[in-house]
């Protein structure tokens, strides 16, 4: 079932905040993660789908169907919380098949199938085990079983991996993708781990102050951001203001870039947009965008090492990343640097 | 030095009770430091007091009825407070901090015989009054303790759980709040329980003849032998004790 936002708006009571004509569309079977800084509204847009929050303006549709005036238990949506939310008094097993019990299915049946989903999650053996008993991973895999459990239109993940130590989030972010992927859920990811939205969404909605930024895949938010906030919100940047001086050149103040400038105007206000990793480090003396300075801070990454370049009149350090870092100069292709207009 | 404080406090709390059992098995006990004689005469005549027997009965009667009242009453009000106060300053919230773990027994009692001892409500004596009386005196107990586990279980992330898998909000109360209130309420209930079967004040004043409570009872034991009374008292005693240790058995199971 595709999951549809049309111009949603809400706001809280007596504040400014929550959100503002918000429309995502998440098709049957995708991941879409909603990331943003916090107050961005993307867990009250979350709540808004769930039905724990009413009162919104604009449509939410499930499958079609406007999901307004129905209350959270009628909504079939599966949900997974931060807090995990598994009930203390009844056992693994009893967890899981705790929906399937609330629709009358047979003791025998729900029981098979809670076992079967726990299989799947790689916690079979843990049924009779009371819930206390399971680390905070485990104890999410069966929150993400019980979930499934009830063969929900839509999933909600509520920051599934935020109470997790860095170590299992790896892992289970895998799982929790394979297991969308394996059962086709139409889900709606909301993090502020943008590592996580990067990794596991088919596409990714970028919140900012309850406003929808950009709605792209991963790489398109990453290498064509659409405007500053979501280029800072999103990996590192070194970011340049400056005004298109010619065709295909971008004056930045302090030196002329050579760049794709596309249909803009001369004397058009741009920001020029360059990852760390596209700073070439030492470049040969007639390599285009080349930008003699001294490497400042560094910070060794295992991988590579992420420092600051200092170039005399740029507004700021370059941020670069390379194996090694530069001694005197960085260069930068032209088609690695993108334009922001704002 | 705290060591020598704690043992002679013990002591201070101990002997009491001490003399209590020294005295209810003593023959005969009068002006002088000890009892005198052993027999175990005091709680044959007990047991073959019918009054006593009586009242022992209407005790347990009054405990049990104020246990189930309160029962009813308690969870539904400790749960809507506990919802109602969560925004600091409701009403509710004021509700919470006003009300009273002890109503002074003598006040209440005393309020009930004006308002009960009327032509239009001739109530005063009877055995629902009575238990009225208990109810509203323990209840503030029940609530709270309700309250403060409510508190450590914040179930409202669990009954949003709950609600997206499909629970109506009775559900979410029957199939996961109540649940997990089970510990509380019986160690509430049994502090109920203990605190109504030593109630002395409100009974005292509510009861009339053919109901008295054991403890409206037992002040009558202390014009007849020391001994009997001694034995008397040492049977409210064994009821306490047997309130606590059911008590700490449920707390520890939690």
């Amino acid at each position: 079932m595709s999951l549809i936002l049309d111009h949603v708006s809400y706001t809280y009571p007596g504040t400014a905040h929550g959100l503002h004509d918000v429309s995502i569309d998440v098709k049957r079977g995708e991941l879409v993660a909603v990331i943003g800084p916090s107050g961005s509204g993307k867990s009250t847009l979350l709540k808004l789908v769930s039905g724990l929050s009413t009162g919104h303006s604009g449509r939410i549709a499930l499958g079609g169907e406007d999901l307004s005036g129905k209350p959270v238990h009628q909504r079939e949506l599966g949900m997974v919380f931060q807090s995990y939310a598994l009930f203390p008094h009844l056992s693994v097993l009893d967890n899981v098949a705790y929906g399937l019990k609330l629709r009358k299915v047979a003791t025998v049946e729900r029981r098979r199938r809670a076992q079967e989903l726990l299989e799947t999650v790689g916690l079979g053996s843990y049924a009779a085990s009371a819930v206390t008993q399971l680390s905070g991973g485990q104890q999410q895999r069966v929150a993400l079983a019980r979930a499934l459990a009830i063969d929900p239109k839509a999933l909600l993940l509520d920051e599934p991996l935020a109470a997790l130590d860095a170590g299992i989030r790896g892992h289970l972010r895998d799982q929790i993708r394979q297991l969308q992927q394996r059962f086709g859920a139409t889900t709606l990811l909301v993090t502020h781990d943008q590592e996580e939205a990067l990794t596991m969404a088919d596409r990714v909605a970028v919140l900012k102050d309850g406003r929808l930024l950009q709605l792209a895949t991963p790489r398109d938010i990453y290498t064509r951001p659409a405007t500053r906030a979501v280029a800072e919100f999103v990996g590192l940047s070194t970011l340049l203001p400056g005004r298109v001086s010619a065709p295909d050149r971008v004056d930045v103040g302090f030196a002329e870039l050579k760049t794709a400038t596309g249909a803009r105007s001369i004397g058009q206000a741009v920001i020029a947009l360059i990852r760390p990793e596209h700073m070439q480090p030492d470049p040969a003396s007639d390599a285009v965008n080349r930008f003699v300075g001294t490497a400042g801070q560094q910070r060794y990454l295992g991988s590579v090492v992420r420092y600051d370049f200092l170039v005399p009149g740029a507004p700021h350090r370059f941020l670069a990343e390379s194996p090694v870092p530069a001694v005197a100069a960085v260069g930068i292709a032209p088609e690695h640097i993108h334009l922001l207009d704002e | 030095m705290v060591r020598g404080v704690s043992l002679v406090y013990g002591i201070y709390l101990l002997l009491p009770i001490v003399l209590l059992l020294v005295g209810s098995v003593g023959q005969s006990w009068t002006n002088s430091l000890l009892p005198s004689g052993f027999t175990g005469q005091w709680y044959v005549d007990l047991w073959q007091d019918g009054s006593f027997r009586r009242a022992f009965v209407n005790s347990l009667v009054v405990a049990g009825a104020t246990c189930v009242i309160d029962l009813l009453l308690a969870v539904p009000l400790a749960y809507s407070l506990y919802h109602g106060a969560r925004r600091r300053g409701s009403l509710a919230a004021r509700i919470v901090s006003v009300m009273p773990v002890a109503v002074p027994t003598i006040t209440l009692g005393f309020g009930y015989m004006i308002v009960f001892n009327t032509d239009l409500m001739p109530w005063l004596g009877s055995m629902p009054l009575l238990i009225a009386a208990h109810v509203i005196h323990t209840l503030p107990y029940l609530t709270h303790t309700l309250l403060a586990d409510l508190r450590h279980l914040q179930p409202e992330k669990l009954e949003q759980a709950a609600a997206t898998l499909g629970a109506s909000g009775w559900q979410q109360f029957a199939g996961v709040v109540l649940p997990n209130l089970r510990h509380s309420m019986v160690s509430g209930l049994v502090m109920v329980a203990a605190i109504s079967v030593g109630e002395f004040n409100l009974s005292n004043l509510l009861v009339s003849f053919q109901n008295r409570t054991y403890p409206v009872v037992l002040l009558q034991a202390f014009y007849g032998a020391t001994g009997f009374a001694c034995a008397a008292t040492v049977i409210l005693l064994l009821l306490a004790c047997a309130s606590a240790l059911i008590s700490s058995r449920a707390f520890r199971h939690a």
